[in-house]
C-alpha cells in the first residue's frame, strides 16, 4: 500500500466515523419510528467506536500482544487502551440497545403503534 | 483501618447478582439481603469517614497497577461524605419499600431490589472512582438500572418516560465517551489526578471542546436545563421510593461528577461563571415550571431540578464558602426531597393520575403523613427553624462574600415562587374537602418509621446545624485543595 493511499484511508476512517455518527444522530432525532430511533442510537455508538479505534492506530502498527511481529518491532505496537475502551463501550452499547428494544416492545403492546407522534400520553 | 473502599463496589454488585440465586432457596431473602448489605456498607462508610477525617484520604489501588496507569478509588472527606449520604438514603429507600413491595409478586420484587442495588452501586462507584473511563462505566450502570426502575410499573405510562430517558441517556453516554477520548488523545492518560497535572499541556480548543462534551453529557444526568426533559416524566412514572432514590442518589452522583470535572480536571476560570449562568437558568425555569404543574410528583421533580440549579450556582462561586453552601444544599435536598417523595406518594396513593387536587383534605385521614409532608415543604422552602433555612442562608452569605448581589435577589425571589407552589399543596391537604373517590391509604409501619427518621433529621439539623457543618467544612476544603488530591493519588502505594 503506497503512502498517499494510506493517508487517504486514514482520513477516510475518521471521515467515516464522523459520517456514521451524524447518520445515527439524524436517525435518532428526526425519525418517527421507535425502531429507527433505536437503530440510530446504535449507529452513533458504532461511529464513535470506530473513531476511538482509529485514534489508537497508526500505519504498520502491530497488535498489542506478545507475537512474532511484536518481537520484531516492539516500538510499532499500537496503543491497546482505546481497544480495551471500545470493547467496554461495545458491551455497554449492547446493553442499552437491549433495554431500549425491550421498551419498544412494551410501548408497542401498550399503544399498538411504533410511531412516536401517536405515543403522546406524556408531554414531549 | 476497618475495610477498603473497594468493598463499596464489590459487595453490592455481588449481592445484586446473588439475589436471584438466594431467592430460589428462600424467597424472602430477596427483600432482606439488600437491607443487610446496605446497612453493613453504611457502617463501613461511617467508620471509614471518621478514619479519613483524622488521617487523610484513602487511595485504593485496584489490581496492583499504581495510578497513572491503573484504576484507583479515592475515599476523601468530600467523596466519603457523599458516599455516606447516598448509602444512608439507599438504606432508607430499602426500608421504605420493604413492605411496600410485599403485596407485589415475587418476580417484580426481585427485579426491583436487584436494580435498586445496581443503582446504588453505580452512583457510589461514580463518586469513588479516580479514573474517568471508570466513571463512564459507572454512569452507564446507574443509567441502565435507572431506565429499568423508571419503567417498573407496567400499567402506567412508564415505558414512555423510560424511552425518553434512554434516548437522552444514550446520547449522554456518547458525548461522555467523546469527551474522554478527546482528553485521552491529547494527554494519553485516563487518571483524573494525572489529567489535572497535565491539563496545561492541552490546546485550548481541545480543552473547551472536551469540557463542552463533558457538561452536555453529565448535564443530562444532573438535570441541568435544557437537558432535563427526561426528569419530570421519569420521576412521575417511577415508583415513589425510586423518585426519592433519583433525587437523593443518582443526581447527587451526577453533580459530583460535574464538579469533579470542573474543579479538578480543568483549570478554566471561565467555567465557574458558566456554572453560575446554567445554574440560574436551570433554577428559574424549573421553579416557574413547577408552579404550573398539576401532578404532585412532576411538581416535586421540577422543584428537585430547581434545587440542583441552586447547587450549581453555589459551586460556581468557586470559593470555599460556596462549596460549603452547595454541599449543605445537597445534603438537605437529599433528606428533604426523599421525605416529600415518601409522604407525597402515600398522600396520593390511590390516585391514578397523582394530581395535586387528589390530595385535598388528606390531613383528617392521614394526620402524621400530612404533618411530615408539610414539614418537608417548609424545610425545602427554607423557613426557619428547619434544615433548609441554614443551607439557603449559607448560599446567601457565600454570594454576599463574592459580592454577587443579583444572585441574592434572584435566590430570594425564587424562594417566594417555591413558597407559592408548596403552600398550594399544603393548603389543599389541610383546608380543602376530600375528593369523594379518594380512599386514604395508611402508611406501613416501616414507611412511617423512615419518614419519622427523616423528619427528625430535618428538625435536628434545623435546631443544631453544628451537627453537620463541621463535616461539610472539611469536605469543602478537601474539594478546594486540588494539589493535595493530585499528590495523594499520584503518591499512592
Amino acid at each position: 500500500m503506497n503512502e498517499s493511499l494510506f493517508s487517504l484511508l486514514n482520513y477516510g476512517v475518521y471521515g467515516t466515523a464522523v459520517i456514521l455518527m451524524l447518520i445515527g444522530l439524524y436517525g435518532a432525532l428526526i425519525k418517527k419510528s421507535l425502531l429507527k430511533i433505536v437503530i440510530g442510537l446504535s449507529v452513533v455508538d458504532s461511529g464513535l467506536n470506530l473513531l476511538i479505534v482509529a485514534l489508537g492506530y497508526y500505519k504498520g502498527g502491530t497488535a498489542p500482544i506478545f507475537s512474532p511481529a511484536y518481537l520484531a518491532h516492539p516500538q510499532l505496537m499500537v496503543d491497546p487502551v482505546p481497544q480495551a475502551l471500545v470493547l467496554t463501550a461495545i458491551v455497554i452499547g449492547f446493553g442499552v440497545t437491549a433495554v431500549a428494544l425491550a421498551l419498544v416492545i412494551r410501548l408497542y403492546r401498550h399503544h399498538g403503534t411504533l410511531n412516536i407522534d401517536q405515543i403522546k400520553n406524556l408531554k414531549w | 483501618m476497618v475495610g477498603s473502599p473497594v468493598l463499596f463496589i464489590a459487595i453490592p454488585l455481588l449481592a445484586a447478582f446473588l439475589i436471584p440465586l438466594l431467592g430460589m432457596i428462600w424467597k424472602e431473602s430477596v427483600r432482606i439481603v439488600p437491607g443487610l448489605v446496605l446497612a453493613y456498607l453504611l457502617v463501613l462508610s461511617v467508620s471509614l469517614l471518621q478514619h479519613v477525617l483524622a488521617f487523610g484520604p484513602i487511595i485504593e489501588i485496584i489490581a496492583g497497577w499504581k495510578p497513572p496507569i491503573g484504576i484507583n478509588l479515592v475515599f476523601s472527606p468530600f467523596s466519603g461524605f457523599l458516599v455516606t449520604l447516598m448509602l444512608f438514603l439507599g438504606l432508607l429507600v430499602w426500608a421504605y419499600s420493604y413492605r411496600f413491595k410485599r403485596n407485589v409478586e415475587y418476580e417484580p420484587a426481585l427485579k426491583y431490589f436487584l436494580m435498586l442495588m445496581m443503582l446504588i452501586t453505580g452512583s457510589v462507584g461514580m463518586t469513588l472512582t479516580g479514573d474517568i473511563f471508570n466513571m463512564f462505566v459507572f454512569i452507564e450502570i446507574t443509567s441502565i438500572s435507572a431506565y429499568g426502575l423508571t419503567s417498573y410499573y407496567k400499567e402506567r405510562n412508564s415505558a414512555e418516560a423510560s424511552f425518553k430517558y434512554i434516548l437522552l441517556g444514550s446520547l449522554a453516554s456518547t458525548f461522555l465517551l467523546l469527551a474522554i477520548m478527546i482528553i485521552y488523545s491529547q494527554l494519553g492518560t485516563l487518571n483524573m489526578a494525572d489529567i489535572a497535572t497535565k491539563m496545561h499541556l492541552m490546546k485550548p480548543g481541545y480543552k473547551v471542546a472536551s469540557l463542552i462534551f463533558f457538561i452536555t453529557a453529565l448535564g443530562i444526568e444532573a438535570e441541568i436545563f435544557p437537558l432535563n426533559g427526561w426528569a419530570p416524566d421519569a420521576y412521575a412514572e417511577a415508583p415513589g421510593p425510586v423518585g426519592a432514590a433519583f433525587a437523593g442518589i443518582v443526581v447527587k452522583a451526577a453533580v459530583y461528577a460535574v464538579i469533579r470535572v470542573i474543579y479538578t480536571l480543568f483549570d478554566l476560570p471561565g467555567a465557574y461563571q458558566f456554572l453560575i449562568v446554567i445554574g440560574i437558568i436551570t433554577m428559574v425555569i424549573a421553579e416557574t415550571a413547577a408552579i404550573r404543574q398539576e401532578k404532585l410528583k412532576r411538581m416535586l421533580a421540577y422543584s428537585s431540578i430547581g434545587q440542583m440549579g441552586l447547587v450549581l450556582i453555589a459551586f460556581g462561586f468557586g470559593t470555599k464558602e460556596g462549596i460549603y453552601a452547595a454541599l449543605f444544599i445537597m445534603f438537605n435536598h437529599a433528606i428533604i426531597k426523599s421525605l416529600l417523595f415518601f409522604s407525597g406518594s402515600y398522600l396520593a396513593y390511590n390516585s391514578t393520575e397523582k394530581n395535586i387536587a387528589d390530595v385535598s383534605g388528606m390531613a383528617k385521614h392521614l394526620p402524621l403523613t400530612s404533618l411530615l409532608f408539610a414539614l418537608g415543604a417548609f424545610a425545602i422552602i427554607g423557613l426557619p427553624p428547619f434544615a433548609g433555612f441554614w443551607s439557603k442562608l449559607a448560599v446567601l452569605t457565600a454570594a454576599a462574600d463574592s459580592s454577587l448581589w443579583l444572585i441574592i435577589a434572584l435566590v430570594l425571589a425564587v424562594s417566594v415562587v417555591e413558597l407559592v407552589y408548596y403552600l398550594r399543596v399544603v393548603n389543599r391537604v389541610y383546608f380543602f374537602k376530600k375528593e369523594e373517590d379518594m380512599e386514604p391509604q395508611k402508611p406501613t409501619v416501616n414507611a412511617m418509621i423512615v419518614m419519622l427518621i427523616l423528619g427528625a433529621i430535618i428538625l435536628l439539623v434545623g435546631f443544631y446545624p453544628d451537627s453537620v457543618t463541621g463535616l461539610l467544612h472539611k469536605a469543602s476544603s478537601d474539594l478546594m485543595d486540588k494539589s493535595q488530591y493530585i499528590q495523594h493519588v499520584l503518591s499512592a502505594r
